[in-house]
């Protein structure tokens, strides 16, 4: 079992509520195991939880109940013991910084000796075919090029898992295309573990090893995707098993709010 | 520049065109005014006064900035000392400067730390809150950035909050100065036996209008000097990363 990542036991979390009544529980006792090298995708509605989760396991949400170890360890609340990349909803870069400023400032924070920078810098702005924009200003540059300076930030600090938060729901189709085939020849080159939320099913297909399908707080299905790799994004073995996950989807929907049409 | 400088020649043109209508005791030229700053200049008396001043009102900044930059601050940041403090924030900026200066004359005495006391306390509310405005607009999703990448709490503040806040640090300091030149030249008016405002309020009492005219004229050139020659290329260097805006 050394090459399991996360394993989470139980996970539950409440936000109390205003008015006195009980409080709301986003996460109503979670289990999941990722082990290394693994692309998983958690699939899920809004508000379903998927960010919160995310939060929890980045160490930014230190109150909740229940149990995750990391590599065998206890996860300190706050603190994770490991590496993470972390990839938002948005780039969050910092705008009065260069492109390549920007992902000194996550290396300095994280402590990645100075002199692996230039080796690590060098290797994944070409992954991501930014070399020519080192200098630019985040405002002089495409949100697809934002978002991909953000993943050679992410990269940059050496994670032990990346953790993504719907990072291609805010780009339009064709940019969000290019990335996903991108971060699979990424993930390839990299090995990396990746923890993937989305609400957007094809993408989830496309891009995991399997689907954690989530609603009300809950894993409610788990859909081990059997593709080859490298993966063609047009497969139509991905569209047949995506046709799948969508139904899955709507019945999970379904059962989980009978009462709304 | 070019509409700049044809801006100021249009504003002396009519400056002396209205001179003509009225004598040098109500409406003095721009030609006698600019005559008598020079022998003002010349005779040697008016740089122990420019220097008072600009001593005062650098030390009410300074003063009204070390006030007004933390109060607003831990406004923005804490709702507790927003709500505890905010009505008398609003207080501080209703009180009218004159009322600051006579207490703090009456309380320590006529002297030059109650001059500097009465502008810094003058002028504090209005920058605490410009500040407190520039804290409750800090980006937070950019702080969670830098805690997922294991920034230390000095590190968010110093790379990821302070840049924010700069532009409003910025902006307290240009405003605080055009309201602290005011406020020191009335302080100086009714409890100084020196600087501009003592000088004007001289004149004043002399009905000598060519005088007031010649010291409100070297305020405003000073004035805009500091503006243009120490504030602007601040400005400018601080924030050159930022993108112009084109409408």
């Amino acid at each position: 079992m050394n090459d399991v990542v996360f394993s989470v036991r139980n996970l539950v979390k409440e936000f109390p509520s205003r008015d006195g009544a009980a409080p709301l529980r986003v996460l109503k006792g979670l289990d999941l195991v990722v082990r290394r090298n693994e692309f998983i995708c958690i699939l899920g509605p809004s508000g379903c939880g998927k960010s919160t989760f995310l939060n929890i396991l980045s160490g930014l949400d230190p109150r909740y109940s229940g149990e995750i170890d990391v590599g065998g360890r206890k996860f300190k609340a706050g603190k994770p013991p490991l590496r993470i990349g972390y990839l938002f909803q948005e780039p969050r870069l910092l705008p009065w910084l260069t492109a390549e400023q920007n992902v000194d400032f996550a290396m300095r924070s994280c402590r990645i000796p100075a002199s692996r920078w230039t080796a690590l810098k060098d290797r994944h702005f070409h992954l991501t075919r930014l070399d020519a924009f080192r200098g630019h200003y985040p405002h002089q540059m495409s949100g697809g090029m934002c978002q991909r300076l953000a993943l050679v930030r992410a990269l940059c600090v050496e994670p032990d898992v990346l953790l993504m938060d719907e990072p291609f729901s805010g780009l339009d189709e064709l940019t969000a295309r290019r990335l996903r085939v991108d971060l699979l020849d990424i993930w390839r080159d990299t090995g990396k573990t990746i923890i993937f939320v989305t609400h957007n099913s094809y993408e989830a297909s496309f891009l995991s090893d399997r689907i954690l399908m989530m609603s009300q707080g809950e894993v409610q299905q788990e859909i081990p995707i059997d593709v080859a790799r490298p993966r063609d994004y047009d497969d139509p073995e991905i569209f047949e098993i995506n046709r799948r996950v969508v139904k899955l989807f709507l019945e999970v929907a379904q059962a989980a709010a009978p009462a709304t049409p | 520049m070019m509409i700049r400088l044809v801006s100021i020649a249009a504003a002396i043109a009519l400056w002396w065109l209205l001179s003509l209508a009225f004598t040098a005791s109500v409406l003095p030229g721009p030609w006698l005014t600019l005559q008598t700053l020079v022998e003002n200049i010349a005779a040697g008396n008016v740089l122990i006064h420019l220097w008072m001043t600009l001593v005062r009102v650098t030390a009410g900044l300074a003063l009204a900035l070390l006030i007004g930059v933390p109060i607003g601050v831990l406004m923005g940041l804490y709702r507790q000392v927003e709500r505890a403090l905010d009505l008398w924030v609003m207080v501080g900026l209703t009180v009218p400067s004159l009322c600051y200066a006579l207490v703090c004359f009456i309380w320590l005495g006529l002297n030059e730390a109650a001059t500097i006391v009465a502008i810094g306390i003058t002028a504090a509310p209005s920058i605490a809150i410009n500040l407190w405005e520039g804290v409750k607009n800090i980006d937070t999703r950019l702080v969670a950035m830098a805690r997922v990448f294991e920034a230390r709490r000095w590190t968010v503040f110093r790379r990821v909050v302070l840049p924010q806040v700069l532009p409003y640090v910025m902006a307290s300091v240009r405003f605080g100065l055009g309201i602290i030149w005011k406020i020191a030249v009335l302080v100086e008016l009714i409890g100084r036996p020196n600087g501009v405002g003592f000088q004007l309020f001289y004149w004043y009492q002399l009905a000598d209008m060519p005088q007031v005219l010649a010291w409100t004229l070297l305020f405003t050139i000073v004035m805009l000097i500091i503006e243009l020659a120490i504030l602007k290329p601040i400005e400018h260097r601080l924030f050159s990363w930022r993108p112009r805006v084109e409408l």
